[in-house]
């Protein structure tokens, strides 16, 4: 190899940031230590304030937003929880838990493991601000138009629409029931109701909503950050995942099926 | 057009199955990655970072390639907690987790756009695409000219430019390393510091270790995807390092804030009353 000239290795100086600053969290030092708060506030508001007069999801929604909701967006948001709380036994983050908990793994890392998963592409977080970016690109067209510009890519590629697509091979009937219940909490011209307009225009292709996507609306509809999507999502069905981590974590290894050999078949072309 | 009867009929037929194209262990018989017997083929025959690309890549590649493959590990995982990746394990450390958890936690957070090993995919796109380019006919300073003039004309382009310092100095040592192992400058490598040659006399700006590597492992037949997939765990030796150091200190020690450490930017103080 020919010898090659590079740049002098030397520090650029750049001016970093004496302190970090935040918009979410001050603490008051106490008199005789500068490390040990005496008051907290969030967003201004006293913590202890917040604990007699505010409810969980009241504070969930100032984490986030900066403000306390009005008492329709606390019910919206309220009901997605509950709906997102639990994934599904069948969900990949689910069963990642149950593999950490039946394999004797520390349970401090069942939410880290399973939450991770749920940070994925297929029917996780991972797919959540994309999904929140296209209700914002696409929800004041007409979703009929909508569906029909996208007909083309979805015969490719059943997941063309961030948040819609096919689950096992057809429409998921549970999240559609989802967005049925939360609909009468949601206002009119919301992504919510436009969702569901697509969903419909989609329904003969056999496409329709899948959970990421609902949750997409309603985030967007409460006006989180499609940035904060993912986590929000990760976060909100944490309680599920953990639930069956810990279910599993008591029990023998036994307790999950083990594929026999005989049901291991390697399908490998030939060697590399 | 397959019906979701046909789907269902699929799905069913793998149920309790795995069908895996990469390999597997049968107990009393063997286990096997991508045709090969792992314990009569590659342990004690081939080296750890051969087997790390074969299950990265399904490519068994050579001693030479393997390492070479091992010394760029060393240039990119160091012990300083300064590095983000490596500052998450430090307060791993001072949170008293595992090591386990410190080392994967640090891994995990190089999977950023701005460092560590997501960029990689990046550089070597940037890298391909360029040579494909030459190849008909643009000059490197041409390429510059483009890549710079679609960031507003700073020269912001992947592989090159480093934060923090100017410079690289594992160019050279990898150079060596390369030049000991037998590697020849391949087409994107000539072209890579025919781009940086620009760069530093256009803009004072040279390539970064990024760049290099985006190079030469071009040249040697990867893909953006492989070569993300061979870095997967790439800075975990230098996070397990930040974690233990700061586990064996007291666990206040570590960079310590006080409450006014971090300044506030929010709102007034208020109450829930006065927002009812």
């Amino acid at each position: 190899m020919a010898d090659h000239q590079h740049d002098k290795v030397r520090s650029r100086n750049e001016a970093f940031s004496d302190k970090v600053s935040s918009k979410i969290s001050s603490e008051d030092a106490s008199f005789g230590n500068p490390y040990i708060a005496e008051n907290v506030r969030w967003y201004g508001y006293d913590v202890e304030d917040l604990m007699q007069n505010a409810s969980l999801v009241e504070v969930f929604y100032l984490m986030f937003r900066g403000e306390l909701p009005s008492a329709a967006d606390a019910r919206l948001l309220e009901t997605l929880m509950v709906a997102l709380i639990n994934p599904g036994p069948r969900h990949p983050a689910t069963r990642a838990a149950m593999n950490v908990g039946v394999g004797k793994t520390e349970t401090t890392h069942i939410l880290p493991v399973s939450t991770a998963v749920m940070g994925g592409e297929y029917l996780g977080g991972g797919s959540i601000e994309s999904a929140m970016r296209f209700f914002r690109k696409y929800s004041k067209k007409d979703p009929e138009d909508v569906a029909t510009s996208f007909a083309d890519a979805l015969v490719t590629d059943a997941s063309s629409i961030p948040g819609f697509g096919k689950y096992y091979g057809d429409t998921d009937i549970f999240s559609a029931k989802i967005v049925q219940s939360l609909l009468p909490l949601s206002q009119e011209l919301s992504a919510l109701h436009w969702g569901s307009a697509l969903a419909s225009a989609l329904a003969s292709v056999n496409i329709g909503w899948l959970m990421p996507g609902v949750a997409a609306a309603v985030f967007s509809d409460l006006g989180f950050h499609p940035r904060s999507g993912a986590g929000l999502f990760q976060l909100m069905s944490a309680p599920g995942l953990l639930a069956h981590g810990l279910e599993l974590a008591n029990k023998p290894i036994t307790a999950m099926p083990y594929v026999s050999d005989d049901n291991y078949v390697i399908d490998t072309p030939s060697k590399a | 057009m397959k019906t979701s009867h046909d789907f269902v009929q699929e799905l069913d037929a793998r149920r309790g199955k795995i069908i895996s194209q990469t390999g597997g262990w049968f107990p009393g018989k063997g286990v096997y990655s991508h045709g090969y017997s792992m314990l009569e083929e590659l342990v004690g025959e081939k080296s750890y970072f051969q087997i790390l690309i074969l299950n990265a890549t399904g490519k068994l590649v050579s001693s030479e390639l393997a390492q070479w493959m091992e010394a760029v590990y060393g240039c990119l995982s160091w012990p300083d907690p300064r590095i983000w990746c490596n500052q998450i394990g430090a307060l791993a450390g001072v949170a008293r987790t595992s090591a386990v958890t410190a080392t994967a936690i640090g891994c995990l957070a190089t999977d950023s756009r701005a460092y560590g090993v997501m960029p990689l995919m990046e550089g070597v796109g940037f890298i391909q695409e360029a040579l494909l380019r030459h190849r008909q006919g643009m000059s490197a300073e041409d390429i510059v000219k483009d890549a710079t003039s679609a960031r507003g004309g700073k020269p912001f382009i992947v592989g090159y430019i480093r934060p923090i310092a100017k410079g690289d100095e594992r160019l050279e040592v990898m150079e060596q390393v390369s030049q000991k192992l037998g590697f020849a400058e391949g087409e994107h490598l000539t072209l890579a510091y025919a781009i940086e040659k620009v760069l530093m006399e256009k803009f004072d700006e040279g390539m970064n270790i990024n760049g290099y590597v985006s190079a030469f492992l071009s040249d040697q037949g990867f893909t953006a995807q492989e070569i993300y997939q061979m870095f997967a765990m790439l800075v975990a030796s230098g996070v397990t390092a930040c974690y233990l150091d700061t586990k064996q200190q007291p666990s206040e020690y570590f960079l310590p804030w006080r409450c006014d450490d971090v300044q506030y930017t929010g709102p007034e103080k208020r109450s829930v009353r006065d927002a009812r």
